[in-house]
């Protein structure tokens, strides 16, 4: 987060990582990019949001000042350095919002570009245009948080005003980058909005992943009902037929995590979930971003060539 | 095949334990199972029923399948504490309590315990930062006492031999040497094993988010339950186990994190390990005890786990598992045989039963249970 010095608005703690490890990049998640690569994951801490239910509180949700003691302290290089010991494809930060920690992820973003290593994020997309343009700038990949549309749910749950930023932030995106798309079910709040979500999300590119996510009660919310799979699933029936991609997960063994031709409903790559954070590829069939029965594109982001494909 | 049943809470899947196939399966082993697994949601690992979970599951499946062998871990009592701090007193009334639900299972079930202590547990001191080295340092997951070291410089092992939180560092080829093995190839393996000393824990990139509070101690020695027992070991454990079921029912327990200082129950001092080397609360530890013996180098701390990770890989819900180990006790134990227990997603790899049901949670995240029938032909 952010401090005022001198008429200049300053990162706190410049460098400070609270993650910087190896994972697969389906488990960010990241469905349509490079299945199966390797990924260098890191974060920061603090939020803009005060999610209820959040899975990363003990991160998100604490001052920077106290969690600054556990955390790693790893200039660009550093980072660099390690995502090519581990042998990583890319470098994606996923622990809390990276819009809280912009200076430190310029750096290390100049620093993966002259390495050739891609960025990418996930991110609540709550920031101004101006924020937006300087990630953009940092990253080719996204991953934004679509919590909920209504005023009502935006105040109890998350503790913004309006989602209305973050509509326009993914529209802004997906105009030039890959983006894909998550929000997290809780029934009795936001679930009776998924086909307005998905009209909206369709409006920008029908072609856009949309991972919809069981509720992991956590945090304030924990101890409260596990959304009812079954329901959501049902829900989601008309949502199928205006979003190409649809993923219904965050749960250990859902059978919902299977990319398939939008055309012929062939299964072009099979993953298996282990909920929160563990998804991974199972296989690809054929060649992964053209369908191995009917031969049709699948959208894909191929990190190698760094390019939107397909679309 | 053996059969993977998922039960997320309220919605149940099936798969092919191998491959992570999707499966549809019939017959009435897994019936029944999935019956458990609906009657027991998991309360979560932190939960104060966790432990009492352990228990009533337990109760109802020996009430369905009638095994001769079970193997119960009861595990709040370690994870209550890793990461927030717990008073001495709640922590000891939280053991006291896990010794409850072992006598309530003993006195409801009628089978005779043969309790294992994995170890005391010892506050946090200090972190040994290996961020900084020139070299590769990989910390495994939950591990605080083993690190391995790849492309050591000399600036890296002067860092080593300066710091206060290390005890020492060995050449792989010596910790082979260790266990009567001298030629294993594995390009996962390190150049070097570090080890922390008491109240030390290592920083290295890959390690969890979260800071632990308490981690296991210097447990060279374990408590065992066994009474009659002469066994010195934890080689000698299998044993044990053989020699009870001659004459009883016979039922395993591991209470996690309860050392030689918390155990309740009478004991005899195990050997946990061999010469340098002790194991901490890990399945090499449990694949010791079920299978007889030292099996730290099937499955080591400190390895490039990712190498494995991130590739279509057999068993992709058996945690580091890459293929079912061999040698368990219950392999090739010809009555029934069950386990039940709140640790983590491997006691269906490390007991070798014909059913096992487990806690499916990830870094405390609480995702429901798994079972798995390995076998059905015994009914």
């Amino acid at each position: 987060m952010y401090t005022r010095s001198a008429n200049n608005i300053v990162e706190r703690f410049p460098h400070r990582w609270s993650s910087c490890g190896a994972a697969v990049i389906e488990s960010v998640p990241f469905y349509h990019v490079s299945p199966g690569s390797r990924c260098l994951v890191i974060g920061t801490a603090s939020c803009n949001f005060r999610c209820r239910y959040c899975s990363n509180a003990f991160v998100a949700k604490e001052d920077p000042f106290v969690y600054v003691k556990k955390m790693y302290h790893l200039e660009p290089e550093d980072i660099i350095r390690a995502a090519r010991r581990l042998e990583c494809h890319s470098i994606v930060f996923n622990v809390n919002e990276p819009a809280v920690s912009i200076p430190s992820l310029v750096e290390l973003g100049a620093a993966a570009k002259a390495e050739g290593i891609p960025m990418g994020c996930l991110s609540n997309g709550y920031m101004t245009g101006e924020s937006v343009e300087i990630l953009a700038s940092i990253f080719s990949f996204f991953n934004i948080s679509l919590k909920g549309l209504s005023s009502e749910f935006n105040r109890r749950y998350i503790g913004i005003a309006s989602s209305e930023p973050i509509v326009r932030n993914i529209e802004r995106l997906a105009r030039g980058w890959h983006v894909e798309v998550t929000t997290p079910l809780i029934e009795g709040a936001n679930d009776g909005e998924i086909d307005v979500m998905a009209d909206i999300l369709s409006d920008i590119d029908r072609e856009i992943p949309w991972h919809v996510f069981r509720l992991l009660p956590e945090d304030e919310m924990k101890g409260e009902r596990y959304p009812d799979i079954s329901d959501i699933d049902a829900a989601l029936t008309s949502a199928r037929q205006k979003l190409r991609y649809i993923y219904f997960h965050n749960f250990v063994g859902s059978a919902w995590v299977n990319t398939q031709c939008p055309r012929c409903h062939s299964v072009s790559i099979e993953r298996v979930s282990l909920g929160c954070g563990g998804d991974k590829l199972k296989r690809v069939v054929g060649i992964g971003d053209r369908c191995p029965a009917c031969g049709s594109p699948i959208r894909m982001l191929n990190l190698v060539s760094n390019r939107k494909e397909n679309t | 095949m053996s059969t993977a049943i998922i039960d997320a809470r309220g919605w149940q899947n099936c798969f092919d334990l191998r491959t992570g196939d999707e499966a549809e399966i019939v017959g009435p082993v897994c019936e029944m199972v999935k019956a458990v697994l609906a009657g027991h949601p998991y309360p979560g690992d932190t939960d104060f029923t966790s432990n009492r979970w352990v228990t009533d599951t337990a109760l109802d499946l020996i009430g369905r399948y009638e095994p001769r062998f079970v193997f119960l871990t009861y595990a709040q009592q370690y994870f209550s504490g890793r990461y927030e701090s717990m008073a001495e007193g709640a922590r000891k009334d939280m053991i006291s309590r896990a010794f409850g639900e072992v006598e309530r299972f003993a006195d409801a079930s009628g089978f005779a315990p043969i309790i294992v202590g994995t170890g005391d547990m010892t506050p946090v001191t200090g972190i040994v930062d290996l961020t900084g080295l020139e070299g590769l340092a990989i910390c495994t997951h939950w591990s605080t006492r083993y690190t391995g070291l790849f492309d050591a410089t000399k600036k890296d092992l002067a860092f080593l031999e300066g710091h206060p939180g290390i005890e020492g560092y060995m050449p792989w080829s010596e910790v082979l040497s260790t266990f009567g093995e001298t030629d294993r190839k594995d390009a996962r393996l390190p150049e070097y094993l570090l080890m922390s000393r008491k109240g030390y824990a290592f920083r290295t990139v890959g390690i969890l988010m979260k800071v632990p509070v308490m981690i296991p101690s210097t447990n060279y020695h374990i408590p065992v339950y066994a009474p009659g027992s002469d066994a010195m070991n934890i080689t000698g454990i299998r044993g044990l186990i053989e020699e009870s079921l001659h004459e009883n029912k016979t039922a395993l327990i591991v209470m996690e994190g309860v050392g030689c200082d918390d155990f309740l129950w009478p004991y005899r001092s195990f050997g946990n390990g061999k010469d340098w080397f002790y194991y901490e609360p890990s399945e090499a530890q449990y694949m010791t005890i079920t299978s007889g013996r030292h099996r730290f180098i099937d499955f080591p701390s400190g390895n490039k786990y990712f190498d494995v990770d991130d590739r279509r890989r057999d068993y992709p819900f058996s945690g580091i598992f890459k293929s079912a180990p061999q040698g368990s006790f219950a392999d090739t134990f010809p009555g029934k045989s069950i386990a039940v227990g709140n640790k983590s997603m491997f006691m269906h790899m490390v007991t070798g039963v014909d059913i096992s049901v487990e806690c499916f949670a990830r870094n405390l995240y609480n995702q429901g249970t798994m079972a798995v029938v390995r076998r059905e032909n015994k009914v």
